[in-house]
C-alpha cells in the first residue's frame, strides 16, 4: 500500500494570465497532521480545492488517496473529508437533518450512519437534542458538528481550510484536541491556517507565497533553517522613541529587528560581530536568548526579510 | 460509481423542501401570491369600461331627448347627471368631475320629425385613452337603440352587420384575464425562486461543499429543481380550480393539452432560473434578472394585458422569443376555444423550441462551472 496520503508534483492553476497556483511539488504522507500556511491569496485554497477534485489543474499531477484525479474523481471524493471555512452547517436545518442529508450524499447505510453518528457524537462530545438547529448552536459548537459531518463517511483523508476561523480560543484549542485525536487514530489531516500556534501543532508545515511553496520542513526544521545564527529578544529597560527604535532596527549587525508585544525580536548576522556592540544594547534593554517562533520564521520566509 | 442516484436527488430535493418550509419569504411567495394575483386580477381589477360619469346639458327638454337620456341611462355604462349648459358640461369634463359630457341642442326634437336631421354632441376626455375606444363603442350602440325608440323608425341601412362574440359572449373580462394568470403566477414561482435558490447556495459556499462529495450536478439539478417544479404546478392548480369554482370560467379544451403547455413553461422557465443563478451567483442580481427577464415580460409582453398586435412591429417580433407569449396562447385558447395540440401547433412548436433552448443553455453552463 503506498505510503503517501497526498502527491502533488508541479501542480499549477491559472486564471487567465495569472497563476494562482504555480509550480508546486509535495506529498502528505499518510497519518499525517500537514499545515499549509502563507497570507490570503497565497494559493492555499486553490490548492485545497483542487485536492478535494473542486476544481481542476491547469498542469501538474495530483494523486488523493493514491489515485488520481484525472482517472476517477468520485472514488477520490469517496475518500476525502472537506470543511471548508466559509460554510459550516445549513442553519435552518436540525443537526440531524444536516447529518442525515450528508449521509444520503455518501450513499451511507442506515445502521452503519447511525452507529458513525453515535461514535462521532462521542468523539466531539455533542450532548444537546438532536432536532436543535444548527442557527441556535454556538461557534465552537457548530465547527465541531461540521466536523463530524466531514468525518461521517469516515475518510482516509480530512481536509480542513481554516476551520477555526472566527471561533473563541478555548473552542480552537478544543478543536485541536480533536485533530491530534484523528492524527492518533491514523488519519491524513490536512488544515490550512492562519494562526501561528495552530501551525506549530502540524507534523510538518509548508510555507507559500504569490503561489509557490518557498518552505516546507517540520515546525523545528523551518526554524532551524531560517535562523542558523541565535534569536534575541530585547526588552527595553526604560521608554524608547521611534527615532531610537529605528536605529537599532537598522544596525548591521542584525538580520531583521521586529516588534513583539512590548519586546523586540532579532535576528544576529555572527556571533563575533554581536559581540563587539552587545554592551551597547545592553545599556537599554534587557537582552535574552531565545528559541525563534514560527511567527519569527514567516516574518523570517514568508515576508520576504531575508531577501 | 458514476451514474446518476436518485437518493442523492431526493436527497437534495428534501433538503429544498425544508428550507422552503422554514423560509417565511419563500413559503409566502408560494402560498400567497397565487390568492393575491387571483384575488387581484379576478375581483379588483375590471376591464370592462362602467359607470362612465356624463354631464347632461339637455337644452331641448322635449320626450325624444328624455328618450335619448332614458336609453344612456338604461345601458349601466353612464350614471347622468344634469348640467346647466354645454358650457358646464366641458367644465366638468375638466375637472374630471366627468369622463364625457353629452350636449342636446335646442329644436332637437323638432329637426328630428321635419326630417333634418337631428344632431346631438358628446364630448369625451381624451386624456384618459382606456375609456375612449369603449365609449365610442357604447355611444355607436346606444345611437341605434334610441332611434328606433324615439322616431319609432328603423334607421337601419339595407344591410346588417351583426355581431357575436364567439367564446366569451359577455365579453367578460375575467374569462380572459385569469386563465393568463396562470402565465404570471408560475412565471414567479419557478423563474424567481430557482434563481434565489441555486445562487444562496453560491453565496454562502455551500455549492462547493456540495461538490465535494461524490454528488453529480445533475443530481443537485434534479433535487432543486424539483420541489419548485412541484410548487408551480400546485399553483396552476390552484389557479385552475378557482377559475373554474370561484369566477365559473369554462375551461373547454383538454385538460391534457393544458397539462403539456404548462409542463412545457414551467421546464423551460426552471432553466432560465437555473441559467440566472449559474451566471450571477448573487441573490440580489439573480432577483432583478428574474424579474426583468421573467416576471415582467410574463405581465407586460406576453398578451395578458396588452394585446400584442397592438404593440410596435419590433415588439410584435421580439415577443415571439418570450416563452410567456406562447404559453399565453396556449392557457387562454384550452379554457376557451378548446382547440387540439394540432391546432396549438405554432405556440407549441415556439414553446418548444425556447423550452430546448434554454435547457440546452443551463446545463452547458451549469456542467461548465461545477464539473471541475
Amino acid at each position: 500500500m503506498n505510503d503517501l496520503a497526498v502527491e502533488v508534483k508541479g501542480l499549477s492553476v491559472r486564471f487567465g494570465d495569472f497563476y494562482a497556483v504555480n509550480g508546486i511539488s509535495f506529498t502528505v504522507r499518510r497519518g499525517e497532521t500537514f499545515g499549509f500556511l502563507g497570507a490570503n491569496g497565497a494559493g492555499k485554497t486553490t490548492t485545497i480545492r483542487v485536492l478535494c477534485g473542486l476544481l481542476r489543474p491547469s498542469e501538474g499531477l495530483v494523486s488523493v488517496g493514491g489515485i488520481s484525479f484525472d482517472h476517477n474523481e468520485q472514488a477520490v471524493k469517496a475518500k476525502v473529508g472537506y470543511m471548508s471555512q466559509k460554510f459550516t452547517l445549513y442553519n435552518d436545518m436540525t443537526v440531524e437533518e444536516n447529518l442525515n442529508f450528508t449521509a444520503s450524499l455518501r450513499k451511507m447505510e442506515k445502521a452503519t450512519y447511525e452507529q458513525r453518528r453515535k461514535e462521532l457524537f462521542d468523539f466531539i462530545s455533542f450532548d444537546k437534542p438532536l432536532n436543535t438547529l444548527v442557527r441556535d448552536l454556538s461557534g465552537g459548537t457548530k465547527q465541531q458538528v461540521s466536523l463530524a459531518a466531514a468525518l461521517l463517511h469516515d475518510p482516509e483523508i480530512i481536509f480542513l481550510d481554516e476551520p477555526t476561523a472566527g471561533v473563541t480560543p478555548a473552542s480552537r484549542s478544543r478543536f485541536w484536541q480533536l485533530i491530534r485525536q484523528l492524527a492518533k487514530r491514523n488519519k491524513t489531516v490536512f488544515v490550512t491556517t492562519h494562526y501561528m500556534d495552530e501551525a506549530e501543532q502540524c507534523d510538518r508545515i509548508a510555507l507559500m507565497r504569490e503561489g509557490r511553496i518557498i518552505a516546507l520542513d517540520s515546525p523545528e526544521g523551518l526554524k532551524t533553517a531560517a535562523f542558523s545564527t541565535p534569536m534575541l529578544e530585547f526588552d527595553p529597560r526604560g521608554s524608547l522613541s521611534f527615532a531610537e527604535v529605528s536605529a537599532f532596527a537598522r544596525h548591521d549587525v542584525f538580520l531583521f529587528f521586529e516588534p513583539y508585544g512590548l519586546r523586540f525580536h532579532a535576528a544576529i548576522k555572527s556571533e563575533d560581530a554581536w559581540e563587539t556592540v552587545r554592551n551597547g544594547f545592553e545599556k537599554n534593554f534587557t537582552i535574552k536568548r531565545i528559541k525563534p517562533s514560527l511567527e519569527d520564521v514567516f516574518i523570517q520566509i514568508v515576508e520576504g526579510k531575508a531577501g | 460509481m458514476n451514474g446518476f442516484v436518485w437518493r442523492r436527488a431526493v436527497a437534495v430535493a428534501r433538503k429544498e423542501v425544508y428550507h422552503i418550509l422554514r423560509d417565511p419569504a419563500t413559503l409566502g411567495a408560494a402560498l400567497v401570491l397565487p390568492v393575491f394575483m387571483v384575488i387581484m386580477f379576478g375581483v379588483a381589477i375590471e376591464f370592462n369600461v362602467k359607470n362612465v360619469a356624463l354631464a347632461v346639458s339637455d337644452s331641448d327638454q322635449s320626450q325624444s331627448s328624455r328618450r335619448l337620456l332614458d336609453t344612456f341611462g338604461s345601458s349601466g355604462y353612464f350614471l347622468i347627471h344634469h348640467v346647466s349648459s354645454p358650457h358646464a358640461g366641458i367644465t366638468d369634463v375638466s375637472a374630471e368631475r366627468a369622463r364625457a359630457a353629452l350636449v342636446i341642442p335646442p329644436r332637437f326634437e323638432q329637426d328630428l320629425f321635419a326630417g333634418r336631421g337631428a344632431e346631438a354632441q358628446v364630448l369625451v376626455d381624451g386624456t384618459d385613452n382606456s375609456t375612449v375606444g369603449p365609449v365610442l363603442g357604447y355611444v355607436g350602440s346606444i345611437q341605434n337603440m334610441a332611434s328606433q325608440r324615439i322616431g319609432g323608425f328603423d334607421p337601419s341601412p339595407p344591410y346588417e352587420i351583426r355581431t357575436r362574440f364567439l367564446f366569451n359572449p359577455e365579453l367578460n373580462s375575467k374569462w380572459f384575464v385569469i386563465p393568463g394568470l396562470t402565465v404570471v403566477v408560475m412565471s414567479i414561482l419557478s423563474i424567481l425562486l430557482t434563481a434565489l435558490t441555486v445562487a444562496r447556495e453560491w453565496e454562502n459556499g455551500s455549492m462547493e461543499l456540495l461538490l465535494s462529495t461524490p454528488v453529480l450536478p445533475l443530481e443537485i439539478i434534479v433535487g432543486k429543481l424539483a420541489p419548485y417544479g412541484i410548487l408551480g404546478i400546485i399553483a396552476v392548480v390552484f389557479v385552475y380550480v378557482i377559475a373554474r369554482t370561484v369566477f365559473g370560467i369554462p375551461f373547454v379544451g383538454h385538460l391534457w393539452v393544458f397539462g403539456f403547455g404548462c409542463l412545457l413553461f414551467l421546464i423551460t422557465y426552471l432553466a432560465q432560473g437555473l441559467l440566472i443563478s449559474v451566471a450571477t451567483r448573487k441573490q440580489t442580481v439573480a432577483m432583478q434578472l428574474s424579474m426583468m427577464t421573467g416576471y415582467l415580460p410574463s405581465q407586460l409582453l406576453s398578451g395578458f394585458i396588452f394585446p400584442i398586435a397592438s404593440m410596435p412591429a419590433f415588439f410584435q417580433y421580439f415577443t415571439m422569443i418570450l416563452p410567456a407569449r406562447w404559453f399565453m396562447l396556449i392557457a387562454r385558447d384550452t379554457f376557451l376555444e378548446g382547440s387540439s395540440v394540432l391546432e396549438l401547433a405554432g405556440p407549441f412548436l415556439a414553446l418548444a423550441l425556447i423550452c430546448g433552448l434554454m435547457v440546452f443553455l443551463a446545463a452547458r453552463r451549469f456542467k461548465r462551472d461545477l464539473e471541475p
